[in-house]
């Protein structure tokens, strides 16, 4: 078995889908300019001696369709050399796509892979242009295709989790990541972007405008508990989930360069990270959002930790719902989950936030020396996954 | 000279309710609209900067009145006609208006400013008016230039003037004859609007008569010590007038408009016989103090509480204590005797000959009205027609003054009257005398009034082109069953007419229907089928359905759809063009009936839509194959199509009903391309005669049977995925769920493995299978019996 080390990992800045700053850009366009950052900040790697990229993306149709992991890897590395593939695993699709790459380069089959995953949700909508459920599971199983939404009110109802509890977790996400974006703590990692936007002014003059995509849009100065409590419920009649304690539907990329410790040590790099161990597990699809319950212990095991061990959590807030039911069945501390915020103020790009996630992760738990880490989600359709990460 | 004037431009100074909701209503029948109002007076310098500031009174106005329910708008989009503006800015866009409207506070020396600004910017030969309920027109254009007196005349809206029909127009004398001629005839054809042209005597006919009559009420109620509900009950639907009656109209219109009116013609009038009775009562003062204006200060005549158990219940004024108490039960006896009568001219006919309070209430207000309408002649109007025009188009009242007068008998009551203390003006004396016996009499099909110079029948004019089925009915006959008459409407045209209750739709119905189908493809080029009764149709006698399916009759339930869609086939397939003309209510089969003419002529009032699940069932007489059908023809290559099919299947799942005839375009009841719109009433069944002859000299032919692409199992499972979900998160209930799923088999074509084309008749026995099912369903028949009694859908 051969050791795989990260050696870089960098994210985009996060933007509200629809109407933030990648409004106007396409997903394989956020993608490599993710990418050729990433690559640029090795110089000791020749653009050919990369074997892969894969590509996690929850929707991959419209501007995701046309395996868009391919068409990054032409877009972003300017050699037709290096393949390019597109995974779907929903929400864990940017975590996944690393763990097949530290698998493949475990395995011999590759030294050097780009990872990590890219959403946008802006021009998609939810779940795609055309829904078309298997007719006879619509009959039997129709829970299997409920929205999101539905199911972080089955889990709410379930696992007692009342609005008050979810308005002051969402309150909190927004502080922690307004403060974190004060203090500059995602500079590091957040690859600046600029992005053109052409339209007409009033006069139906052609204009061109260059937006400039560095700082995440999600966060708002303006929450307050009692703004939040007064939302009214979207997803059920008598229900407690709204959008202020949802994730945000977003637009970014995230990509992580995997390598084997021989070529590590043959360019003379110095890793970041490590991925330990990563598990996936199913649960019942009415109840997706508690999935991190059963794939939390499962990672642990697998990677001869417990729970103490890990020093810093990246849990996915898909629904502050979900979120509390994951931090109370498994009994996390809260001190350690999301320090900077989560997805409710920071936004969610579905096939992206795995790979988001691991950059923001390994960036914090080095700036605080830190060892061991997880990322976790809850994943469409009753599932669940977590990453444990060593930091160098 | 005459004005042949197209309007392109308006605009209007003033962005108040009222100003607000015409500019509503011209960007309605798509007017570009300039709506301008001033700069709020506590700007810093700063602000002053900022236009969006400048703008916030015209703004924010504009935007509550488009918020405003029933919307004055016909669709959101028409919003786009409007653009907003300060007087200050913005002043000088008016010189490119073709008519300019003035709306603004009710103050003459305000009035008298605005214009002086507006004569700088407009252009000579433009249209300009005011919308003033009161003052003076002749006051208003005083130092103005010649060309604008010329061109100038009272333009008086009713609120909302969306839905109120009457337009008053007043000119000075000054304003040149064409002026007059050209408002008359664009308010008919453009705005949809009942035109009175009025003398310029205080608050002109409608509020004269109208603001009198309510103050006359306000008297008797203490008199008779009837309580405000009470009032209400006697003066509202029961003698055709709206369900606001009296108090609760007066807490919409607002207390303090209602008394300026009235101060307005006490002070003006000092000769009128009911000046003493225009002052108002001592409870109004006390209201006016405390600030129970209506709707707008949150509480008047009627007040809405919280119950015990935090139900909100609505309680209404006691006007000797002045304090809010619950409703009163009190029945009267010739109110539970006038509801067993159909028509409303005999309800009126018995209420005003009864010995119970109720009748003392009637005889009182009605021989007031009648003496004032009288003596009010030729003060207000030479002609007696404008008057009941003036009430029944600006207050709602289904008959006006003179004719409820005509009903009771106009020899027979004059004693009466007088005996009652009440006096009436001479000339209806000498009608009588004349051995004329009733101010209105058909002549030639066409409708006359009493001319009380001439003292001779004379035709009423302006309405002479309109077609009114009431006055040529008797003579123009060609077939008739109990519930229909077909009527020749001329030029080759037959149109057929029923007049069930609620113009619902039962055997009667359809088979005349079909028999004037078959007449018309025999003697005739087309068919209109239309009435002018309060609405087109609520759908189908829900109450046969009702009986058969609780004695489980399917047989004869599954004979009673195959009859509809038999129907409804016959509509589409016959050799001669059928025209169906829509206003009002459309619902259900009512609207089945016309998604399946040959062209649609709709009245922009028109609220349609296939409300069937409401009493538990699914549109069965060709209705949700209509929706699969608009749908399919709808789609095209490379389509991914579900979305255009959810949103018809929508349409019937979600009771979806129009706001408007334009709307009814937008959610695909009315076709875009092919079905026209008339804006108001008054000449729907002429413009539909029009389409079945221009259909007719086209050369129609009886359209081919064309196949429909249903999709199968693909978007079934789709609908059953949302149907499911909608239940799971409590948005509808297990009944609900259930309808929705057959529903989805029918509009879906049933659970097919791939997108197939399939016949009508594939279609509707899937409909006519699912109808009857539901109609063996327990919550079905709940669900219908509810709405027989109460008259709205329960969702069980």
């Amino acid at each position: 078995m051969n050791e795989v080390y990260i050696i870089k990992g960098f994210r985009s800045a996060i933007g509200k889908s629809g109407k933030g700053i990648f409004r106007f850009s396409r997903p394989d366009d956020i993608a490599s300019s993710v990418i050729k950052h990433l690559v640029n900040s090795v110089p000791q790697l020749e653009k050919e001696r990369i074997n892969d990229i894969i590509v996690g993306n929850a929707t991959p149709e419209a501007e995701q369709g046309l395996n868009i992991g391919r068409m990054i890897s032409l877009m972003s590395l300017d050699t037709h050399k290096v393949p390019g593939m597109t995974v779907n695993r929903y929400c864990s699709s940017g975590l996944e796509t690393i763990a097949l790459a530290d698998a493949k380069i475990k395995n011999g089959m590759a030294d050097c892979i780009i990872a990590g995953g890219v959403e946008s949700m802006s021009p998609i909508p939810f779940g795609g242009w055309k829904i078309i459920p298997n007719y006879d599971i619509s009959k039997k199983n129709p829970d299997w295709y409920w929205n999101m939404g539905l199911t972080a009110e089955a889990v709410a109802k379930k696992y007692k989790i009342d609005r008050e509890m979810q308005d002051n977790f969402s309150y909190y996400s927004h502080q922690k990541a307004l403060k974190a974006i004060k203090n500059g703590m995602f500079n590091n990692e957040i690859v600046p972007i600029e992005t053109k936007s052409i339209f007409l002014d009033e006069n139906e003059k052609r204009q061109e405008k260059i937006i400039l995509a560095d700082t995440d849009e999600g966060p708002r100065k303006d929450t307050t508990l009692e703004k939040l409590a007064k939302l009214r419920p979207v997803f059920a009649k008598d229900g407690s989930i709204t959008a202020g304690n949802s994730s945000q539907t977003s637009d970014g990329a995230a990509f992580v360069i995997l390598m084997s410790k021989k070529m590590m040590l043959e360019l003379n790099l110095e890793p970041v990270a490590q991925l330990k161990s990563y598990s996936v597990a199913g649960v019942e699809p009415k109840y997706m959002g508690i999935g991190p319950v059963e794939a939390v212990p499962l990672v642990l095991n697998q990677a001869g930790l417990k729970m103490n061990d890990i020093e810093q959590i990246e849990l996915n807030e898909a629904f502050a719902s979900q979120s509390l039911a994951v931090i109370n069945e498994l009994n996390l501390n809260k001190e350690i989950v999301n320090v900077n915020g989560g997805a409710i103020a920071l936004g969610h790009p579905l096939g992206c936030t795995g790979g988001k996630l691991t950059v923001q992760l390994i960036h914090e738990m080095k700036r605080r020396k830190q060892k061991y880490g997880m990322v976790t989600m809850c994943v469409g359709t009753g599932q669940g996954a977590a990453g444990i990460f060593e930091i160098f | 000279m005459k004005i042949n004037k197209y309007i392109e431009n308006v605009a209007i100074i003033g962005s108040g309710i009222m100003g607000s909701r015409i500019a509503c209503h011209f960007a309605n029948i798509g007017v570009k609209v300039l709506l301008l109002d001033i700069i709020p007076s506590n700007l810093t310098d700063d602000e002053r900067e900022k236009k969006e500031l400048k703008n916030l009174i015209v703004n924010n106005a504009l935007k509550e009145t488009i918020k405003s329910k029933p919307s004055p708008l016909y669709t959101q989009k028409d919003r786009e006609h409007i653009t907003t503006g300060n007087i200050e800015d913005d002043l000088y866009k008016i010189s490119e208006a073709d008519w300019i409207i003035e709306v603004v506070v009710e103050k003459l020396s305000i009035k008298q400013e605005v214009f002086k600004k507006i004569e700088q910017f407009r252009k000579p030969g433009t249209l300009i008016s005011s919308n003033t309920s009161g003052i003076p027109i002749e006051n208003l254009i005083k130092n103005r230039s010649q060309d604008f007196q010329e061109y100038f005349c009272g333009t008086h809206f009713f609120n909302p003037p969306r839905y109120l029909k009457l337009l008053e127009i007043i000119p000075s004398s000054k304003t040149k004859k064409a002026v007059v001629d050209f408002h008359m005839y664009y308010g008919n054809r453009y705005l949809g609007k009942d035109m009175v042209l009025c003398k310029d005597t205080p608050a002109f006919i409608a509020n004269r008569i109208g603001v009198a009559n309510i103050l006359h009420v306000f008297h008797t109620a203490n008199e008779l010590e009837l309580t405000v509900d009470e009032i209400d009950l006697l003066t509202g639907p029961m003698i055709g007038r709206p369900k606001s009656a009296t108090f609760r109209t007066c807490d919409l219109v607002g207390l303090d408009t209602l008394i300026h009116v009235a101060n307005g013609v006490r002070e003006n009038c000092p000769n009128d016989e009911m000046h003493e009775k225009l002052s108002a009562p001592s409870f109004i003062n006390e209201m006016q103090k405390n600030n129970w204006l209506g709707d707008k200060t949150g509480q008047g005549f009627y007040k809405k509480n919280k119950d015990e158990n935090g139900i909100t219940v609505i309680e209404c004024l006691d006007l000797k204590k002045l304090e809010y108490v619950t409703k009163s039960k009190r029945k009267f006896p010739s109110i539970s005797l006038a509801k067993k009568k159909h028509s409303l001219k005999d309800k009126i006919k018995l209420l005003i000959n009864a010995h119970d309070i109720a009748g003392k209430f009637y005889r009182k207000t009605f021989y007031n009205l009648f003496s004032y309408i009288s003596n009010r002649v030729p003060e207000i109007s030479n002609e007696i027609y404008k008057i009941d025009r003036a009430l029944k188009a600006g207050f709602g009242w289904e008959l006006g003054p003179f004719e409820i007068w005509d009903i009771i008998g106009v020899e027979d009551s004059i004693k009466n009257i007088e005996e009652d203390g009440f006096k009436i003006a001479p000339w209806v004396n000498i009608m009588i005398k004349k051995n004329k016996k009733t101010f209105y009499s058909i002549e030639k099909e066409k409708l006359h009034y009493y001319n009380i110079n001439k003292e001779e029948y004379n035709l009423i004019d302006d309405i002479k082109d309109f077609i009114i089925l009431d006055n040529i009915r008797e003579d123009n006959i060609v077939w008739k069953n109990n519930d229909c008459n077909l009527i020749d409407i001329g030029d080759g045209i037959v149109n057929l007419e029923w007049n069930t209750k609620m113009n619902s739709i039962g055997e009667g119905v359809l088979n005349g229907i079909n028999q004037a189908i078959n007449i018309a493809e025999k003697n005739y080029k087309g068919l209109v089928i239309a009435n002018q009764g309060a609405n087109f149709s609520v759908g189908a006698n829900i109450a046969m359905i009702f009986m058969m399916a609780i004695e489980q009759e399917y047989d004869e339930i599954d004979y009673a759809i195959r009859l509809f869609q038999q129907t409804t086939g016959r509509i589409r397939y016959s050799s001669v063009p059928v025209v169906v003309a829509t206003h009002g209510l459309t619902l259900a089969g009512g609207c089945e009936i016309a998604l399946h003419a040959d062209h649609v002529q709709a009245s922009a009032e028109t609220y349609m839509g296939l409300v069937e699940i409401g009493i538990g069932l699914i549109p069965a007489g060709g209705g949700t194959k209509a929706m699969a059908e608009r749908a399919s023809q709808k789609y095209f290559e490379g389509d991914i199509q579900l979305p255009t099919l959810k949103e018809r299947y929508l349409n019937i799942g979600m009771a979806k009903v129009s706001t408007s005839a334009h709307n009814a375009k937008e959610l695909d009841l009315l076709l875009k391309d092919r079905d026209t719109i008339t804006i108001g009433n008054n000449n729907l069944i002429s413009d539909a005669k029009m389409s079945a002859l221009n259909l007719f000299n086209n050369g129609y032919t009886k359209p081919a049977n064309k196949k429909i692409k249903v999709l199968g199992r693909q978007a079934l499972g789709m609908f059953l995925v949302g149907a499911h979900s909608m239940h799971a998160a409590h948005y509808i209930s297990d009944h609900d769920k259930l309808i929705s799923e057959k529903l989805a088999y029918v509009i879906c074509g049933g659970d097919l493995s791939a997108a197939t084309e399939v016949s009508e008749k594939y279609l509707l026995d899937l409909e006519r299978e699912a109808f009857l099912s539901l109609s063996g369903e327990r919550k079905t028949l709940e669900r219908i019996e509810y709405m027989l009694k109460k008259g709205k859908p329960l969702r069980n």
